[in-house]
């Protein structure tokens, strides 16, 4: 070959090189990409990378005292296998995953710490008034569907719960950031649009749009997102308004990977459905999430008929738990009755004569909590209208509350 | 003439080749965490691809299923029987093989043409450069599939002994299957230009 030559194909080499070293995807694309891998992960590989970090940490901590090491790996063993088993989890819409290393979205970890490992909690809001102050659980609302009675209402307790838990489960979330809001949406296929006072971000695919906002202060509500269709669509599916909800969550990666209890409201010719969520509690089954007036709720979509109108939920974040000593319920019936009004001529009596273990968000800045609380449930009637009487009082023993 | 190293992000053995300098990844005795593999290869098998099939929206195809097929493989991986460049690239020619099958060759080629840079895809003078280094690599994607290969192969940082070993041929094959094509893509990029 001649010297020429050979610099000429020196020089087209050189040009291969700059070719290929500067030839890459667009920005976005390598996030994208681990985003969908991560999505695709099943939760057997998720779990076996939990167990291998453990490994790993445990590793490269060899002054753990080694009782203390087999104390830890019974305990997160026991709850691998009680998460990888399916218990916990939702029903059709739901998909099991575990493993503390499993990531933010698609799954919901919930890594054992010991008792009380979160300090002491801040105190609920309970609506509108804080539940912390003397009673724990003064009259806090009164329902009946379309009105609400506003005056005082006199107490009496003939209900009975039987509890034999003398610890519940505290849940802690550490407040999602923007870049925890775009991954979300990244899981969504949904791409940044702006970001709108008092939301983390607002994104849009070609068939919907999301915003996500973080954690509401008062009234309490966790992270969420907000979906709305942007064209009009339909569920390519037949069934009743919850089979539809679930089938429109599940193509946008949106199905609650949290225990759920289903519910259908129609109107007209628009169904509301609801997912209350539930929290598992050994020893007591699954507790409800209510809001400072004691309703349940969750994750909703909205449909009419086949259409899909709105869809609101919690975006998933990764919880930690911890237990904490509670109360017993008779002492916190005992504290509502020693603080609800004295029955007076005119003021109505609610019975209350159900209750149950629920769940309530408080937040809290940087990490909000789930906080188990009793529901105390019963009516009372005012000039023929039957209302509905809510007491909710936090279940965790003062001792661990923050004044 | 001046000697420029080839920035790839791998450590290793320097294995010297003509003018430049390549860094052959290393042979590690343990796995590597698989998003380190991810982060460190997904622009070369990214350029790979994109040489292979002219188009940068099945170029992006490819590469996600290759990442997608290598974590799933990631388990079998044997660190002491081959490098991860070399096991990820043959993933990626085996992804793009299917996607030739399940497309045919004419409509790969038709797409390569259509793909052709033109001024008018960005008509800034900063990007000129890189519109002649798309229009190369559209050359490259019309080489027979062996030459192509090995083209698109070495330029992506493998090794003579790796591409010998992906493309089933001795190290010294592989040496001359390279040269072969390099000529042949400087005859073309000068029949081009006639």
């Amino acid at each position: 070959m001649s010297e020429p030559e050979d610099l000429e194909l020196e020089a087209l080499q050189r040009q291969l090189d700059d070719a290929f070293e500067t030839t890459r995807p667009r920005a976005g694309f390598e996030d994208e990409v681990w985003t969908r891998m991560q999505a695709h992960r099943p939760a057997g590989s998720r779990l076996r990378d939990a167990w291998v970090g453990l490994v790993q940490a445990i590793r490269e901590a060899p002054t753990v005292p080694m009782a203390a090491v087999a104390a830890v790996l019974v305990v997160i063993l026991g709850a691998g296998v009680f998460l990888y088993s399916g218990l916990g989890r939702g029903g059709a819409g739901s998909s099991a995953t575990s493993g503390a290393a499993a990531p933010a979205f698609g799954s919901e970890p919930f890594p054992l710490s010991s008792p009380g490992a979160f300090g002491k909690l801040p105190p609920p809001v309970l609506a509108g008034r804080n539940s912390a102050q003397p009673a724990t659980g003064a009259p806090e609302s009164a329902i009946s569907p379309g009105a609400t009675y506003a005056g005082p209402v006199a107490l009496k307790w003939t209900g009975k719960l039987d509890l034999t838990i003398r610890t519940a489960p505290v849940f802690r979330y550490h407040e999602p950031s923007t870049n925890t809001a775009d991954q979300f949406a990244t899981s969504l296929g949904a791409v940044l649009v702006s970001r709108p006072a008092g939301f983390l971000g607002s994104y849009q695919t070609t068939d919907f749009s999301v915003r996500v906002r973080g954690t509401i202060q008062s009234p309490s509500r966790e992270p969420s997102y907000i979906v709305l269709p942007i064209a009009q669509s339909f569920i390519d599916g037949a069934g009743a308004p919850m089979d539809l909800a679930l089938i429109f969550l599940g193509e946008h990666s949106l199905a609650p990977t949290w225990q759920y209890a289903p519910d259908t409201v129609v109107s007209g010719d628009v169904a509301k459905v609801t997912l209350f969520r539930q929290f598992g509690v050994t020893g007591y089954g699954y507790a409800y999430l209510v809001d400072g007036n004691g309703d349940r709720y969750g994750a909703e979509v909205d449909l009419q008929g086949t259409r899909p109108i709105s869809a609101i939920g919690p975006i998933p974040l990764s919880l930690e738990s911890a237990p904490y000593s509670i109360t017993s319920p008779e002492l916190a019936i005992q504290s509502v009755l020693a603080s609800s009004p004295v029955a007076a001529s005119g003021m109505p009596t609610a019975t209350l004569s159900s209750a149950e273990l629920v769940y309530t968000l408080v937040a809290a800045g940087d990490h909000s909590f789930y906080e188990p609380s009793f529901l105390f449930s019963g009516t009372f009637t005012v000039n023929g209208t039957t209302y509905v009487k809510h007491v909710l009082v936090p279940a965790v023993d003062p001792s661990q509350r923050s004044s | 003439m001046t000697t420029r190293s080839l920035h790839l992000r791998c450590s290793g053995r320097c294995l010297k080749y003509g003018p430049r300098e390549y860094h052959e990844p290393a042979v590690v005795a343990d796995r590597p965490p698989f998003e380190d593999l991810y982060r460190a290869y997904l622009g070369r098998i990214y350029a790979y691809v994109r040489a292979q099939v002219g188009s940068s929206a099945d170029a992006e195809d490819i590469t996600a299923q290759v990442f997608m097929n290598a974590y799933q493989a990631y388990a079998r991986f044997e660190a002491r029987n081959t490098t991860p460049a070399a096991w990820l690239f043959r993933i990626a020619r085996n992804a793009t093989l299917d996607h030739f099958r399940s497309h045919g060759r004419r409509e790969r080629l038709r797409r390569t043409i259509e793909h052709q840079p033109v001024a008018e895809e960005d008509p800034s003078g900063v990007a000129e450069e890189r519109i002649t280094y798309r229009a190369l690599l559209g050359r490259v994607a019309q080489l027979p599939e062996r030459q192509r290969d090995a083209i698109s192969l070495r330029h992506s940082g493998l090794s003579f002994e790796e591409v010998g070993t992906l493309l089933k041929c001795s190290e010294d094959a592989a040496k001359m299957l390279y040269h072969r094509a390099v000529k042949a893509l400087k005859e073309a990029v000068e029949k081009e230009a006639v």
